[in-house]
């Protein structure tokens, strides 16, 4: 039995510890925001919080999340937090196809939630591990410096 | 049900289970998860069970220890490469590897002792854990033994770990430098693995060279350092190294023996690794 | 309000929030799964497949399962959706497996054994070349017949020529353009004291793999009634459809396919979809249950179409003067194992083979040949990038022999309205490109950098360089077809619920057309934009608009929008509900000779210039794009924010083809068949990026609207690599222009100076 708590609820799961979180998150809790892109963890797209932490779902075991805060995108969209960002990306055009942005805003609260008046570098290296392939990324930086800035009250 | 992994409470229950199922070590499971990987939405598959350890409290520190002449870093197994860039203690060569690899949420999860265990020839924190003499701690029911990091590392994914070992911590002396250069050749800016790396660090006592080394990574198949290649500058003065920069590229052109593969070809890791050489011997 | 006033994206918030469903997001009651057995060699024939026993609930799919043809309607007959007694590339698909529990398909998979005698493979374009057996007038046709793969008599004696892939010389299509009299110029350069000069040069491209972050995927199932529906992510939902019609032998009713949000496509979603639908709704009929087939990334990499690499060869004859007299140019591209739309690829790059410069003696050869190697397919460019590479190289060339600065000599031999196209039609319209360029230079600073850059000069240690690019893009099919083969239809309603809704097949992929052409639609009909419906197409409710391709969707099917939109518009109050159906109908100046290449290619083009400025670290050779700018003519934009989200992405994609992604293929097999191998840029490799559009409105586009979609893909590559040439005083040839090419190439330049 793995006990956790995922999106504020504490839950527990009886299932191979080595299944990947991003399968239970989807398949078991039906929680089909965070994407598969590649499952090597390279593309971002399955980035979830760890306590708080940024991490590729494709590469953790839900063995290790025991004990631990797992927050998705379905968790983090309820938060005004979320709808800065959301807004901010809006704003920009910084959503295309849209197969990368959740996992895109999972990494940007991850930043922000440390650096709340991050610079063009640290804003990209906090996007650093997810990939788009539609945007060029300069309008997903601009939505995130836009986030911050309007961001009093949320991140600081 | 088969047990595929275990989620030991202590170290010590660690020891246990490692010793009677030779359960495979997992820290972050950065490298394993993958390596191991299957087809999309199924988990990975091992031959042995899982021993997981990242979750190991006792495991995860830095700490500062005054060790004979030199102080030195403890880094527990489950330290995560972001708690060792947060770090204040870390030292500047193995920072900056770090920061250069992989990406943040990579970094949350991977381990130092993971990366070592791994023992890739492109491993980006061995080169610094090689020009500082790294140890690595093995720890078993029984007790342990400490292992310079360029004996625990026999080749591309060999390392000296028994059956019953876990890797308790690597332990780096703080050996002071005041010059360095280090370049990762990636294959893109970020997230990338390496081509070929460089790290040379220099300690120099006015214009006296009074230590010098130099590592590899990603043209051999373990890091490449040569100390006797180090001692021919060591209390040298800084104005002789150009005398000797011949002799050195050449002496360490015989121990690079980079591959092609499907990063990059062999004379490009072999001539940038000299060129990264040459610029660090002509700027100290 | 002007058209061009960005407005927010109504599919913004459920993509952001997670909750907007992608195809691998579906789950049906008593959905099974499938699993795809790949073939490991080049080329070989099967000879049996040992296949364990199989549980309950399990089956195998294979090609006798086919009721129809067995073979991907698409341009040529050649490419089967499951393997028959020849396999042709790795990763060509032999069987599926289909069942409940993925981890029992994949120890099954794994017990398959597959008895192959491996066959000579053609593994390299160069080996591809077939000299023609016979004196072939080159035709230009979309359907060259396929002829009988039989070796020739000729041919039985050289036993060390494997057997051709396809027709009796291995060549998928073959053309030849002529345009004026060049073999009259090239023969009087040959006399001495004519004053012509002559320059040649050769310029390679490569691979380069589409990466949509979301891998390809379908569900399948069987309707009660039998009718087979299919979801997907996709680009041409009537392509699919006609596809699956062929390999069912069905009549079109019983066939249905539903466009799922598509996560990211970039041409590479324009054919093989259509093999992956072929796939589960043959495993929806075998077993009667909803399929579902995802790729693994590794898996779409290995199997999925690639761009065509490209070897073009260049002679031009020249004066002192500048004067460009005549160019003769071979294209040659690979087309993998199978024909796909390679034909159209080939045709696309011939009629950019002389960019955007006047050319009026030209010979373009060109020829598409097969190897046993991933099919090559479509991508964003479709053979424009490769081209445009090629001609931009070679007038960077040109310049350097005359002491010309690059982009003053490219801008004297620019086209003008008026001026004669390669094939001899016209550029009907105003070409912007002369205040294009003074725009970009305002934006880069290129004529200053160009001066105070390059190799050599202060500060010492840095090698910085400036380069730009001229070119365009075609709008709409190439050729004859929007008129003969696609014949779009366009379907408004106006519904009884207040609603106005647009059925087309057209598909939102991340460009915005569910944006875009709603905008239009509402501008002219005078009603709020959210009155406006355009979900994601289902062949069932919407009219064969044709496929989202070519840079068509905004200037093609908008226009046929608008005018729809005119006529509800004039007939509002007709009814409370009634449709208007409006059909393709191609301007009248145009005119084209499909059978001689002959005449308007397009009915217009977009334009573009860009500069690229980098930094080559002389240690390494890492090229580092320190700044990127680009002036556009797209017409009139549809919206402005999606547009440049158009601009910046295809740029940085561009700047990836250009440098860091690379793909080698080693007997067969691609090398870099992960992510973490094949490598595309991140946020940390992008520069800072400037783009400007200049308008020049298209009378036959919406509000005068022309293509933007693969445009701004087209220049990014011969702008790196000239700033490359400028930086290191070396010449380029070939991209990606990696450090290792780099290094190369400045070794063999120091032999050179050494020799003497």
């Amino acid at each position: 039995m793995i006990a956790f708590v995922l999106n504020g609820q504490a839950v527990t799961i009886e299932t191979d510890p080595l299944r990947r979180l991003l399968d239970v998150l989807r398949e078991d809790f039906g929680l089909t925001g965070t994407k598969e892109g590649c499952g090597e963890g390279e593309c971002g797209a399955c980035a979830v919080l760890l306590d708080g932490q940024l991490v590729n779902s494709c590469l953790m075991p839900v063995g290790l999340v025991a004990g631990r805060e797992v927050l998705t995108i379905e968790g983090y969209r309820e938060t005004p937090r979320y709808r800065a960002v959301a807004e901010a990306f809006a704003a920009e055009g910084a959503v295309q196809c849209g197969i990368c942005t959740p996992g895109m805003i999972m990494a940007t609260e991850a930043l922000l939630a440390r650096n709340p008046n991050p610079s063009d570098a640290d804003i990209r290296e906090g996007l650093s591990g997810n990939l788009c392939r539609c945007t060029g990324y300069n309008m997903i930086v601009r939505a995130v410096a836009r986030a911050a800035e309007k961001g009093r009250g949320l991140w600081w | 049900m088969v047990v595929t992994a275990y989620r030991p409470a202590t170290l010590a229950e660690a020891l246990r289970i490692r010793a009677a199922e030779r359960a495979i070590p997992m820290a972050g499971g950065t490298d394993l998860m993958v390596k191991h990987r299957r087809h999309a939405g199924l988990a990975p598959k091992f031959e042995r069970p899982i021993l997981f350890l990242g979750h190991l409290d006792e495991l995860r520190y830095v700490r500062r220890h005054e060790e004979g002449e030199l102080p030195g870093l403890e880094i527990g197994a489950a330290t995560t490469l972001t708690d060792l860039l947060m770090a204040a203690e870390t030292p500047a060569a193995l920072r900056q590897a770090i920061a250069e690899m992989a990406a943040p949420a990579i970094r949350n999860a991977a381990t130092l002792a993971g990366n070592v265990c791994n023992a890739s020839p492109a491993g980006d924190t061995l080169p610094a854990l090689y020009c500082f003499d790294a140890q690595v701690v093995l720890a078993r029911s029984g007790g342990e033994r400490r292992l310079d990091i360029a004996r625990f590392i026999r080749g591309p994914g060999q390392t000296d770990l028994g059956d019953d070992e876990l890797v308790r911590a690597v332990v780096l002396p703080l050996v002071p430098f005041d010059r360095m250069l280090y370049r990762k050749v990636g294959t893109r800016r970020a997230n990338a693995l390496s081509k070929l790396s460089f790290l040379g660090l220099a300690r120099l006592d006015g214009d006296i060279v009074r230590d010098m080394r130099c590592a590899f990574g990603a043209v051999a198949p373990t890091v490449v350092r040569c100390r006797a290649l180090e001692a021919r500058c060591i209390n040298l003065p800084r104005q002789a190294l150009a005398a000797q920069r011949a002799d050195l590229l050449a002496g360490y052109a015989e121990l690079i023996v980079p591959i092609r593969d499907q990063r990059s070809s062999a004379e490009y890791r072999r001539a940038v690794a000299l060129r990264l050489l040459s610029q660090f011997l002509s700027d100290l | 309000m002007s058209i061009s006033q960005p407005v927010p994206r109504q599919d913004a918030a459920g993509k952001s929030s997670g909750a907007t469903p992608y195809v691998a997001d579906m789950k049906l009651e008593g959905m099974l799964y499938a699993r795809t057995l790949r073939a490991d060699r080049p080329r070989a024939r099967i000879l049996g497949i040992d296949i364990p026993p199989l549980p309950e609930g399990y089956v195998i799919v294979d090609r006798r399962d086919v009721p129809g043809r067995n073979r991907m309607k698409l341009i040529f007959d050649d490419w089967p959706f499951l393997a028959e007694e020849v396999v042709n590339h790795v990763g060509e698909p032999i069987l599926l497996l289909v069942g409940p529990d993925r981890e029992t398909l994949d120890g099954l998979l794994a017990q398959i054994v597959v008895h192959y005698e491996d066959l000579p493979a053609i593994l390299t374009l160069e080996a591809a070349d077939y000299a023609p057996r016979h004196s072939e007038h080159s035709e230009g046709s979309h359907t060259t017949p396929p002829r009988h793969s039989e070796r020739s008599e000729e041919s039985r004696g050289q036993a060390a020529y494997p057997p051709p892939i396809y027709g009796a010389d291995n060549c998928f299509a073959r053309y030849e353009l002529v345009k004026g009299d060049p073999e009259a110029i090239f023969a009087q350069a040959s006399s001495a004291g004519q004053g012509i000069r002559i320059l040649e040069g050769t310029y390679t491209t490569g691979y380069q793999e589409h990466v949509y972050i979301e891998p390809q995927g379908f569900v399948g199932l069987v309707e009660e009634g039998g009718k087979v529906t299919v979801y997907g992510s996709l680009q041409c939902p009537y392509y699919v459809k006609k596809a699956l019609v062929e390999l069912l032998a069905c009549s079109p009713e019983r066939v249905r396919v539903v466009q799922t949000t598509t996560g990211g496509a970039f041409g590479g979603k324009e054919e093989y979809p259509s093999i992956l639908a072929g796939h589960v709704a043959l495993a929806a009929l075998k077993t009667g249950r909803p399929v579902q087939l995802i790729l693994d990334r590794q898996e779409d990499i290995e199997a999925s179409t690639k761009r065509h690499p490209g070897v073009f060869r260049y002679r031009t004859a020249f004066d002192d003067g500048g004067n460009i007299l005549a160019m003769d140019i071979d294209i040659k591209l690979n087309g993998g194992a199978y024909a796909g739309l390679s034909s159209v690829v080939l045709q696309r790059a011939m009629f950019a083979a002389t960019g955007v410069y006047r050319v009026d003696h030209v010979r373009v050869r060109g020829a598409v040949l097969a190897t046993n190697t991933v099919p090559t397919g479509a991508f964003r460019g479709f053979g424009a990038p490769q081209a445009f590479f090629a001609i931009e190289m070679h007038m960077e060339h040109l310049a350097r022999e005359l002491g010309r600065e690059p982009l003053e000599f490219k801008m004297a031999h620019a086209l003008r309205q008026g001026d004669a196209t390669i094939t001899e039609g016209r550029m009907w319209h105003p070409v912007r490109l002369p205040e294009m360029v003074v725009r970009l230079d305002e934006l880069s600073g290129y004529r200053r950098k160009r001066q105070a850059l390059g190799q050599g000069r202060p500060p010492a240690g840095s090698l910085r360089g400036v380069g730009a690019s001229l070119f365009f893009h075609g709008c709409g099919f190439t050729g004859d077809g929007e008129q003969n083969l696609i014949k779009a239809r366009a379907r408004l309603a106006k519904r009884a619920d207040g609603k106005v809704e647009i059925l087309i097949a057209n598909v939102d992929m991340g460009q915005g057309p569910q944006t875009t052409l709603r905008k239009v639609v509402a501008e002219r009909l005078g009603i709020p934009l959210d009155d406006v419906v355009y979900d994601n197409p289902d062949t069932d409710r919407v009219a064969d608009s044709g496929p989202t391709v070519a840079s068509r969707t905004a200037m093609i099917v908008g226009r046929l929008l608008e005018r729809a939109a005119m006529e509800m518009e004039a007939r509002w109050g007709e009814s409370e509900a009634f449709e208007v159906v409006v059909d393709y109908r191609q301007p009248d100046f145009v005119r084209w000779d499909q059978h001689r290449l002959k005449g308007d290619a397009y009915p217009t083009y977009a334009w573009g210039a860009n500069v690229v400025e980098v930094e080559v670290d002389p240690l390494t050779f890492e090229v580092t794009v320190v700044g990127a700018w680009g002036v556009y003519d797209v017409g009139v934009p549809l919206d402005e924010q999606i547009v440049r989200g158009q601009l910046e992405g295809g740029l940085v994609q561009g700047l990836g083809y250009a440098t860091i992604e690379v793909m080698t293929l080693k007997d067969g097999r691609i090398e870099q068949n992960s992510l973490t191998d094949y490598i595309i840029p991140s946020a940390k490799d992008v520069p800072p990026m400037a783009t400007d559009l200049v308008l020049n409105p298209y009378e036959d586009g919406p509000f005068g609207a022309k293509g933007a979609g693969e445009l701004p893909l087209v220049g990014a590559a011969p702008a790196l690599a000239a700033a490359v040439q400028h930086a290191l005083g070396l010449a380029v040839h070939d991209i990606p222009v990696t450090p290792e090419y780099l290094l190369r190439i400045s070794e063999a330049a120091k032999q050179h100076e050494v020799r003497g």
